[in-house]
């Protein structure tokens, strides 16, 4: 008995391992470029290949959905459904591309020495191997900016700002793995994005030609101010401005000012890829421009449920500063014990 | 028979292991991946809610007899339901075997991986794999 039992567990330890490496592939990564569950550190996760190429899907690739114009359409073909299965990626840093589109050499080669390395690089799942910003010297680092990463790296990214249920701004809407569906308007001239998560939140896309308000007109914002157009019919260009503070760019805790612009690509080379690739300029935080890019894969036949993430974050009231003092709720009187029910 | 037996086994964890992963707080700033823990309790709450699910299991210390109550995080309601969870899978007095990591900072809660009741073994959507 103990012999069969021992074969089973062996049987269904085999299973799983496949089975959750093949899930990896099929339903997160998916679409291949990004759509990868980021290593800590720097190194992708065993089986991922270090996300760079294109279409490695599970399934059969099929050809672009196209509006009667011609235009790609960016969400679903009518009389089905679907959703774009949003991928995690928690380091933005390891998706940032050259001019041809592809990783950073120092990027790759830094993913290889990590993957040498064994399990160097797995960090956050409390092993504490983030490697902050001198890990990642193609970043264009401003010393406030590396040093603040540097704070975010060694504190495991306790303090961001989505574990407050606050939404992600900017490229980060792209990498916040719940799911999400674009909606085209041609007919009103504007471009709308549903998200599940993060917040449960709208993207409008003003897509009628307008000009960026000006000056205080711009309000800051978490998602700024998107003005998109089409570069061609295969194209959607987003130039986005007006981004408040209070947003990370990344899980990671790579951080911006509202001085950031971002200038999004959108492409759809097959019906189960949507590429995305995004340029952050941010005077305020970062010397020069980079470029991210990533896929994200279609999930045939997903509705968006209901995702309402301040219901019960219990994270808020666990939550203490550098110094032992709950960021939210009472604080303890001096000489007082915290009040019972809160940990 | 064994065969069979690993076969079940087998299939069980396959239909239970398309799951999937939803991020919401860090981890790591919380839970330790290089504590895991494998425990089992009776069920005394459950909260089907968001960001995260909790569900509290009273806990006895087989030496001393001291019962404690655990706080368990797992995934979203929706996480959970994609990884075939309802919001009556788990009711209070069930018994449950949990597996996942302990917090960091010595508090009877721990992170979910998965959960097993009824002979059946469910993934917890927990937001643990994503950040390994």
């Amino acid at each position: 008995m103990k012999n069969s039992l021992r074969a089973a567990l062996i049987s269904a330890t085999a299973v799983v391992v496949f089975s959750s490496s093949a899930w990896v592939l099929g339903a997160q990564q998916g679409g291949a470029a990004g759509a990868a569950v980021e290593g800590q550190g720097g190194a992708p996760a065993q089986g991922q290949g270090g996300g760079r190429g294109r279409g490695r899907q599970s399934g059969p690739v099929t050809p672009t959905p196209r509006l009667p114009d011609g235009t790609v359409n960016f969400g679903r073909v009518p009389g089905e459904k679907g959703v774009w299965a949003v991928p995690y990626i928690t380091n933005m840093a390891m998706r940032v591309v050259g001019k041809d589109g592809q990783a950073l050499p120092e990027i790759q080669q830094a993913q290889a020495a990590a993957r040498a390395g064994g399990g160097g690089a797995r960090g956050g799942g409390g092993g504490g191997g983030r490697g902050g910003s001198k890990s990642e010297p193609w970043m264009p680092w401003m010393p406030w900016s590396a040093a603040v990463y540097d704070y975010n790296s060694k504190n495991e990214s306790k303090y961001d700002p989505e574990g407050y249920c606050l939404p992600p701004g900017g490229p980060r809407m792209m990498a916040t793995p719940y799911q999400m569906e674009i909606i085209q308007q041609p007919e009103h001239k504007r471009l709308i994005m549903i998200f599940e998560g993060a917040t449960h939140i709208w993207r409008e896309i003003y897509m009628d030609g307008r000009k960026f308000p000006e000056g205080d007109e711009l309000n800051p914002t978490y998602l700024g101010y998107s003005v998109g157009r089409m570069e061609n019919p295969d194209t959607l260009v987003v130039e986005n401005k007006g981004f408040n503070e209070n947003s990370w760019l990344d899980y990671f805790g790579h951080p911006h000012t509202d001085k950031m612009e971002v200038v999004e690509r959108w492409t759809r080379p097959n019906k189960q890829t949507l590429h995305y690739e995004a340029t952050v300029s941010d005077p305020g935080a970062y010397t020069r421009p980079f470029t991210m890019a990533w896929d994200i894969p279609w999930r045939d036949g997903g509705e968006l449920p209901e995702y309402i993430c301040q219901e019960n974050n219990r994270y808020l009231n666990r939550l203490e500063d550098d110094l032992g003092q709950p960021i939210f709720g009472p604080r303890p009187q001096p000489g007082l014990k915290r009040p019972a029910g809160t940990r | 028979m064994r065969t069979k037996f690993a076969v079940v086994i087998a299939g069980l964890v396959l239909l239970t292991s398309a799951r999937t992963m939803v991020a919401h707080h860090s981890f790591s700033a919380e839970f330790d991946a290089n504590k895991p823990f494998k425990m089992t309790g009776t069920v005394t709450k459950v909260e089907w809610m968001n960001p995260h699910t909790f569900f509290y299991i009273d806990v006895k210390d087989e030496k001393t007899g001291k019962v404690t109550n655990w706080a368990m995080e797992m995934g979203s309601p929706n996480g959970l339901m994609r990884a075939g969870w309802t919001r009556n899978t788990m009711k209070a007095g069930d018994l449950v075997e949990v597996e996942g990591s302990l917090a960091k900072d010595g508090s009877p809660t721990g992170n979910a991986r998965s959960v097993s009741m009824n002979g059946k073994r469910l993934f917890a959507a927990s937001s643990q794999g994503n950040t390994q």
